[in-house]
């Protein structure tokens, strides 16, 4: 981890971006990344098919400094319904490149071959293997650009199926079903600047678990610390493994309410203390989205019921940022094509933000 | 992970928002009931009221007829259902009333013609203004003051908006679908639906927004729910630890009795509220609580046997009860499990952690018995020292370790937190709360509501103890009443009677004693709360840390 080096808020050295910079210089996405702040995610989410555990991870490649090697983290992390959550620390045993549908684009494939998603604790547990396949169309990608050279760009896909082995370290180890989420993020931001965001999904499963779920829903607000019109909403609905309805930003009203208990949210990796962690803002205990598009209307309302703050350390200083992972239940009505429909399933949503708010020195 | 506790300040529901009616009968009534709600369950909203309206005397009128007074006594505000004459004197009828309350209001609307009058000089005007303006932003989030002024809002046919605060973005062309905020309201089962609960943010309204970080900041605490919730969370443990095993009915039952009563909580809170300031988890410090609690059931024991009191918590002492020999072996195995609560934070806490615990324990118990041992000293020698340090020194130890002192540091090292500068800081802070609440204890024994306090009346006058009140008493009565009162507390217990008792107790009054050592208490809770806001900045605004601010005020208003 990098840490206490000055901020670079100036574009790349030797770089003339012009007024903004909204994505990475040169060949996209096979560009080296130019700097500590520029980074590469590839993101993972999953609930079993029976609902009592959940994964996420994150595989972050981040740049160098003074033209070192770029610095690389992992961070898996387990959730089981009845006891709650177990982390890696930010170095998880990743034995060779893992599977994103980005890197082998195709068409989705279901045969059942060796696991191609493996990511080990090095105390042992949290591990999976398993292999993932995907059965939706990616979303169209996402940009955010904010503080002239900071940016954002993602691209997400909902209905990823995972089947393998599953050791969260909390109960047995065992043979399971998931579906879940994958996105890759690549971007340049500093934390404070990067304000915060809700991304989320849900898949409702359809009555094959080798198929696409029945529904699945993509959204994402950014909101970075410039003015509003920077901030970016979306919300993406799937049927059967097809995008079929987009709502923009322009279209979108996104609410909370309430506190979810601070007893329900477990600060992790255990390192974290170390990392001089301040408190944050409490997680709201219900998210609610509501669009439009013509006639067409969705609404969404997420239950938080547990959630993880994510301790990440910072680039830019020694104070740590935090991303919480929420599991939940989400209930989306939506009308389409002038027929309702409204389903629930389990659901995960992350709140991250605040970076800039809250330090010790601040306070003191 | 989770123990599937509830978490406090949580689960329970304030009266009159669910089954139970309220009646308000008038609008000095609500004004009356909503600064008493504040001063039970919110006193540092009642402090910092009591502080901008200094000591300006407050004449109310009101628009169906009646009248009141409001003044600020001992960092609390105090109504009275008459009128008095004041310096300042406002007129509010019902619109302008409600429109206090109701922050959705703009002051050009609230300042309607006729509607709302006030006269007095500007700087005593603006003074009442930011009284007013305090009460109203504060006091208006908590469920049970909510609860009183939808009552009001009801009883004059109001219809009662549900409202989620401003004029909200334009809902644009959504055609049936409902609005995010129409989700959110249905989202709470049984959440009130009253004129300003506005929980409901936006992050987003389709050209504006702001973070989800920023919406919620520390609020003011219902202390009064805290305290219950945190208070059960203990007494569960305790009698969850207190094993099931013979002899029942000459041991376990017994050690049962006490923790079983009730009490206040205010230990619990501090211990589970300071765990969670210092960023710990609540259920930590469930256990050194709960620990806590039996130490202090297991002297209260001993105690009243030293003391010879009859009552506690309302029933008779566990000695009247069940005769000495067996109240001293149930104290005995009270700290024995609680020494053994302690030990068992081992697998929750880790080691280090149940060290520095126990450190501190030791602690505190060698403070409270020197404390006790002081007093007794006194009494024993027939000895009423003369100067209030004397008192303080003796209460620090004897109460204000284990009653706020100990509690505090024992949830900062239950949440990790072990350094000896912080916790002495803390320590300071919360030794002057001690201070403030043993004098409180000693007036309410005296004066407070026999229902309410538990103990028998003038139990501490028959019992000899040395109070601030008597200490005072002793400085500003005459050689001879001295030499009189001397020999009327040197004689034994059982040669003391009630009416005496009451004779020196009117004595105490027409000196002034028991009026200066409510001054002295609120001159410590205000030191407490001074030393709260200039030394405790290392810890972050939290809800914990608000609920920490609260007890502060507690202390000297408290009515048990």
């Amino acid at each position: 981890m990098t840490s206490g080096s000055a901020r670079p808020d100036a574009a790349p050295p030797g770089l003339d971006v012009g007024p903004f910079l909204t994505g990475p210089p040169g060949p996209f996405p096979r560009v080296p990344l130019s700097d500590v702040l520029e980074r590469r995610w590839l993101h993972y989410a999953f609930i079993t098919t029976d609902e009592q555990q959940a994964l996420i991870a994150n595989l972050a490649t981040l740049g160098a400094e003074d033209g070192g090697e770029p610095i690389r983290t992992t961070v898996l992390l387990a959730y089981h319904r009845e006891h709650g959550w177990a982390c890696s620390q930010w170095h998880a045993y990743l034995p060779r490149e893992p599977w994103t549908s980005f890197r082998s684009p195709g068409p989705p494939t279901t045969f059942p071959r060796r696991p191609d998603f493996e990511l080990q604790s090095l105390a042992g547990t949290p591990a999976v293997a398993l292999h993932l396949t995907s059965t939706s169309t990616p979303a169209p990608a996402g940009v955010s650009h904010f503080h002239r050279t900071h940016w954002k760009r993602w691209q997400a896909q909902p209905g990823v199926l995972a089947a393998g082995r599953w050791d969260d370290g909390m109960v047995p180890a065992r043979e399971t079903v998931a579906v879940g989420y994958h996105e890759r993020v690549h971007g340049r931001w500093a934390w404070p600047e990067m304000g915060g965001w809700v991304f989320g999904f849900c898949n409702q499963l359809g009555d094959r678990l080798d198929g696409p779920p029945s529904w699945a829903v993509v959204f994402a607000l950014l909101q970075p610390m410039d003015e509003a019109r920077d901030h970016t909403a979306m919300v993406m609905v799937w049927r059967r493994g097809r995008m079929v309805f987009f709502v923009p930003r322009r279209a979108l009203r996104v609410s909370v309410a309430g506190q979810l208990a601070r007893d329900r949210v477990v600060t992790t990796p255990s390192l974290a203390p170390l990392l001089g962690t301040f408190a944050t803002a409490p997680i709201p205990a219900v998210l609610c989205i509501d669009g439009y598009q013509g006639g067409d209307w969705i609404q969404l309302r997420f239950r938080c019921r547990d959630a993880a703050r994510l301790v990440v350390p910072s680039e830019t200083s020694l104070q740590p940022f935090s991303v919480h992972e929420v599991i939940g239940d989400m209930e989306v009505r939506l009308r389409m094509n002038g027929s309702s429909q409204l389903f629930a399933s389990p659901g995960i949503v992350e709140f991250a933000g605040g970076a800039a708010e809250r330090s010790w020195s601040a306070l003191r | 992970m989770h123990s599937g506790r509830l978490r406090y300040g949580a689960p329970l529901r304030p009266a009159g928002l669910e089954g139970e009616a309220i009646s308000i009968e008038s609008a000095a009534d609500l004004l009356a009931r909503t600064v008493e709600a504040l001063v039970r369950r919110a006193p540092s909203i009642a402090a910092d009221a009591a502080r901008e309206l200094g000591s300006i005397m407050l004449a109310l009128h009101f628009g169906d007829g009646t009248h009141a007074t409001l003044q600020a006594r001992h960092n609390s505000l105090m109504v009275t259902r008459a009128l008095a004459q004041g310096p300042v004197e406002c007129f509010f009828d019902d619109r302008s009333l409600l429109s206090l309350y109701d922050l959705e209001r703009r002051p050009s609307q609230i300042l309607e013609q006729g509607a709302f009058d006030v006269r007095g000089t500007a700087e005593q005007v603006l003074a009442v203004w930011r009284t007013f303006q305090l009460l109203a932003q504060r006091a208006a989030g908590l469920r049970s003051v909510q609860a009183l002024w939808l009552a009001y809002r009801r009883s004059l046919g109001l219809d009662v908006a549900v409202g989620t605060g401003g004029s909200g973005p334009d809902p644009g062309p959504l055609g049936e679908v409902p609005d995010a905020a129409g989700l959110l309201r249905g989202t709470e089962p049984g959440a009130a639906r009253s004129a300003s609960v506005a929980t409901t943010r936006v992050l987003w309204d389709r050209r504006a927004g702001e973070g989800w970080w920023t919406l919620e900041g520390p609020r003011d605490a219902d202390l009064f729910d805290i305290m219950e919730t945190c208070r059960r969370l203990a007494a569960d443990e305790i009698l969850t630890r207190i094993p099931q095993r013979h002899p029942v009915d000459s041991l376990y039952r017994l050690m049962r009795e006490y923790p079983a009563r009730g009490g206040k909580g205010l230990r619990p809170t501090l211990c589970i509220a300071t765990c969670g300031a210092f960023g710990g988890h609540s259920e930590d410090a469930v256990r050194i609580a709960a620990a806590v609690e039996m130490f202090h059931n297991a002297f209260l024991i001993h105690d009243d046997i030293e003391d010879e009191s009859l009552n506690r918590r309302g029933k008779g002492c566990l000695h009247m009860e069940h005769g000495i020999p067996l109240a001293v072996n149930a104290g005995d195995g009270l700290n024995l499990l609680a020494v053994e609560t302690v030990l068992s934070n081992i697998d929750r806490l880790g080691l280090a952690r149940t060290l520095a615990l126990i450190d501190e324990i030791i602690r505190m118990c060698r403070e409270s018995i020197e404390g006790q041992a002081i007093e007794l000293g006194w009494i024993r020698r027939r000895h009423i020292p003369r100067r209030d340090a004397d008192y303080i020194h003796m209460v620090t130890k004897k109460t204000g370790w284990y009653t706020c002192r100990s509690p505090c540091r024992l949830g900062a090292i239950a949440a990790g937190h072990t350094r000896p500068r912080e916790l002495d800081l803390l320590g300071n802070v919360f030794g002057q709360v001690g201070i403030a609440f043993q004098i409180q204890d000693d007036i309410l024994n005296l004066v407070g509501e026999e229902d309410l306090y538990g103990k028998e009346p003038l139990g501490d006058l028959l019992e000899g103890k040395r109070t601030l009140m008597l200490i005072h008493l002793m400085r500003s009565v005459s050689r001879r009443e001295c030499r009189a009162l001397l020999g009327w507390l040197g004689r034994p217990r059982s040669e003391r009677t009630l009416a005496e008792s009451r004779h020196v107790l009117r004595r105490m009054e027409r000196s002034g004693s028991i009026e200066y050592a409510r001054a002295v208490a609120a001159r410590h809770a205000a030191r407490g709360a001074r030393l709260f806001e200039e030394t405790l900045g290392f810890i972050p605004q939290s809800e914990d840390k608000a609920i920490l601010g609260q007890v502060i005020h507690y202390v000297n208003t408290r009515l048990l």
